[in-house]
């Protein structure tokens, strides 16, 4: 296991060295993701050998496809190319940003609410999006707006209501208290959960297809979807990497954070509302994941520590690594039956935190 | 000169009123305390000045800008503050702590540079934990944490530093040594510093001035003497004190006495007399008062320790000039007092011939019948300075049903007997 926030010595020398650490850990993880897509791109029905599933990759990337060479150009070599860019890669580049959303949601809100069992859903998203999909569902609504599906539209619509409500709830004057943030979500969402529950009973034969969207998976993911999250997702994140020096600064409370220099309340809403769009453009696609947002943030903490402008970055592509990983298990192990990705995220996660969680004996927060 | 006025300030916790018609007004290089009891609002001061909690009325003017329309970056550029409760519970080191403190200093889009660095170095000099740099803030013990805040503040290079409480949790050692740092910033660098105390004698020691407050007023304001004299700490606090110039220091000092309730006086508390001396009396008429009996006491030469404790306590005393013999007059007057009593005390005095008068009173109250109760702890011949005179006087009260005891508590207990009988 390597951990890299080795104590360091005499902190002044030393001090900007962690910036160029900073730097070898972001590579470090981004060509563990490449190599993670790799993978997923070359296993499943149909072997694809890694070489060709890249050649096939940058040929289709502008002005890069032009360097390389045409290599073969057989039957073989087309059937390789449309599994790869129409079936395995747009779920691949899914999965990548949902996982990115939801550990950088996950990091965001544990640090504004300062409450390590906060999750992007604790503050209504997941349950308000779950009732705008099982609207559709039930309904039996088919619409597609934009290439956008009725399902993730109103998934993602359900969603921002709900924060919007919690949010005016737990408003008191200018002031928005995060605790109250947090009590008013979960209430909200115990009673969305009622409403889905009382749609779910009524739904009769397209149960199924509701209660695979409540579990999560990446089945039905297209490049549409995609192209409509990623913007959302890319701009929100570069938003929360700006802020991140504010959000170091947040985790002192709000009268501290306030006295050095930080607008608490224009940061609680931007990041609100940056986290909340993310999530929401997140579970538009692939529905409810769990544990990703709870578990990525704790993970990344315990390796890179509890400055924001490593830990958002690296809880950024751990979360794209594992939800990749997870989705690929998914969609293999039990060939040719698909299993929920939340399934292996808990499968997978739970136990990998808890021995984290034994090795460093606190959990940082 | 940086210059902080506050004008006729309210504050208010929802609907209850914390502060209340606040007016002071401070220059840089002013150290100023703010004292009061617990709940008197002192930290609420703070927070109001700092800009966490607005004011309903009036307003706080930093260098005549009204600190509530400055943005959160130009009030941190400005004021600094060392919170009351300093409990950071995360894995931030101690130097990322004090780097924070450079925030205010820093733009949106930039990161610490090193100029930032050799601030917060400099700060963590100052207060002596550079080498705790690298340790983990929620590792630290309180009065490390308490100076990494410290350092923090001082890395803001505020021109107005609010401390609440700075030096609780700080061995004896480092609150002199920080209370020297910041008097040094304070007079060096032009800063007003508001540091709210409840140890009075650091507060007089190191303030310009102060300010008591009391249940969210100001009950007094200015120069030490002026705030920190007996009857404010008995109005405010009330404790009965012993306030003084310290001969080495040349500052107010306080010795706080005893708590004085008021309204716990016994309506038929027993009257007792006590006579004493060269510092006998001390302990047995503190007991005595705390347990809330009428005393009164005599003869004392003014200047005896025992005379200070019973002027302080507002006792009334029969007194004698300083280091003269008890005279006629005065025997007299301490005889009146003695009949009005329910019961004598004598304590475990030394007699001399100057005093010797004070024996021939108590032996009075013995043939009158009054209960009369001697403390003797030290063999009367190695207190006799008198050449056996004092010896056979108190032999004579001996015989003649005086109660000898070996301390205070008997005291009370004969009293409390004596008591119960009485009141039946
Ligand atoms: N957040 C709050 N909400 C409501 N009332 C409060 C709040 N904080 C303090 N108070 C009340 O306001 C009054 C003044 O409190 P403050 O904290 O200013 O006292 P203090 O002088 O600092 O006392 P201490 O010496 O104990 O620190 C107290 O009666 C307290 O109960
Ligand atoms: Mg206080």
């Amino acid at each position: 296991m390597i951990t890299w926030n080795m104590r360091h010595k005499s902190g002044e020398k030393d001090y900007f060295e962690r910036f160029a650490r900073w730097k070898m850990i972001i590579i470090f993880l981004v060509l563990a993701l490449m190599l993670t897509i790799t993978f997923a791109v070359t296993i499943g029905p149909k072997q694809i050998p890694p070489l060709d599933a890249w050649r096939i990759i940058v040929k289709n990337i502008p002005f890069l496809g032009n360097l390389v060479g045409d290599g073969s150009s057989g039957v073989e070599y087309s059937v390789n190319q449309s599994i790869v860019l129409q079936i395995r890669l747009p779920r691949i580049i899914a999965a990548t940003i949902v996982g990115v959303a939801l550990a950088v949601a996950g990091v965001v809100l544990q640090g504004l609410l300062r409450n390590p069992m906060a999750d992007p859903y604790v503050i209504g998203i997941s349950s308000g999006a779950a009732l705008g999909a099982s609207i559709v569902i039930g309904l039996g609504i088919g619409f597609s707006f934009l290439g956008i599906d009725a399902i993730q539209l109103m998934a993602f619509i359900g969603g921002l209501i709900t924060v919007f409500v919690v949010y005016n709830i737990a408003r008191t004057g200018p002031k928005v208290p995060m605790l109250t943030v947090l009590l008013a979500g979960i209430a909200i969402t115990s009673f969305l959960s009622a409403i889905i529950s009382f749609i779910m009973i009524t739904l009769g034969e397209s149960l199924h297809a509701l209660v695979f969207w409540l579990f999560g998976s990446f089945t039905l993911s297209s490049w549409d979807n995609v192209a409509v999250a990623m913007p959302v997702i890319i701009i929100g994140l570069i938003v929360i990497v700006i802020f991140a020096r504010q959000l170091n600064i947040m985790l002192l409370g709000d009268d501290q954070a306030q006295q050095l220099g930080v607008d608490i309340e224009k940061l609680k809403k931007i990041m609100l509302i940056v986290a909340s769009l993310i999530t929401a453009a997140a579970v538009s696609i692939s529905g409810i994941i769990g544990f990703i947002g709870l578990i990525i943030p704790h993970i990344a903490r315990i390796l890179v520590g509890p400055d924001h402008r490593i830990l958002v970055p690296s809880s950024a592509l751990a979360g794209a690594i594992i939800l990749v990983l997870c989705d690929t298990a998914a969609r293999t192990i039990m060939e040719p039956v698909e299993l929920p990705v939340g399934v292996f995220t808990a499968f997978f996660g739970v136990p990998f935190f808890l021995y984290l969680l034994r090795k460093k004996k606190s959990l940082i927060m | 000169m940086v210059k902080l006025n506050i004008n006729s300030v309210d504050c208010f916790y929802g609907s209850v009123k914390v502060l209340e018609s606040i007016v002071f007004s401070v220059e840089g290089g002013e150290f100023v305390g703010i004292l009061g009891p617990n709940g008197s609002g002192k930290t609420t001061l703070l927070k109001t000045i700092g800009r966490i909690l607005k004011p309903r009325v009036g307003t706080i003017l930093l260098d005549d800008i009204d600190v509530y329309i400055m943005r959160a970056m130009e009030v941190a550029k400005n004021i600094a503050v060392v919170p009351q409760d300093t409990s950071v519970a995360f894995d931030f080191t101690a130097l990322d702590l004090v780097l924070m403190g450079r925030n205010p200093h820093i733009g949106f889009f930039e990161t610490e540079t090193e100029k930032d660095l050799a601030i917060s170095k400099k700060s963590m000099e100052l207060t002596n934990i550079w080498n705790l740099a690298d340790r983990k803030v929620s590792e630290l013990s309180g009065g490390e944490k308490q100076r990494v805040i410290i350092a923090r503040a001082l890395a803001q290079e505020p021109k107005l530093l609010l401390l609440d409480e700075p030096t609780s949790h700080l061995d004896i050692n480092y609150q002199i040594e920080m209370m020297d740092l910041l008097k040094e910033l304070c007079k060096k660098k032009g800063l007003i510093i508001l540091a709210v105390f409840h140890d009075f004698n650091l507060a007089a020691r190191y303030c310009d001035s102060a300010i008591l407050l009391s249940k969210g007023r100001v009950a007094a304001i200015g120069s030490l003497d002026a705030v920190l004299n007996k009857e404010n700490i008995q109005k405010i606090f009330h404790v009965n004190a012993i306030v003084k110039q310290h001969p080495l220091t040349n500052s107010l000092y306080v010795v706080p006495l005893s708590t004085s309730k008021p309204g716990t006086m016994r309506p038929k508390a027993l009257t007792v007399h006590v006579v004493c001396g060269g510092g006998t009396g001390v302990s047995l008429i503190r007991t005595l008062s705390e347990h809330n009996y009428r005393l009164t006491t005599g003869v004392l030469n003014v200047l005896d320790s025992d005379y200070d404790v019973v002027c302080t306590l507002g006792i009334p005393v029969v007194s004698e000039a300083p280091f003269s013999a008890i005279t006629e007059e005065a025997y007299k007057a301490n005889l009146n007092k003695i009949d009005n009593a329910k019961a004598v005390v004598l304590s475990n005095t030394p007699f001399g011939y100057g005093n010797l008068k004070n024996l021939e009173g108590v032996k009075a109250s013995l043939e009158k019948g009054i209960t009369t109760i001697v403390v003797d702890e030290t063999p009367i011949q190695e207190r006799d300075f008198t050449g056996g005179k004092a010896r056979a006087l108190y032999m004579e009260l001996k015989d003649k049903g005086a109660i000898f005891v070996k301390n205070c508590d008997q005291v009370l207990s004969i009293l409390k007997t004596l008591e119960s009988k009485t009141g039946k």
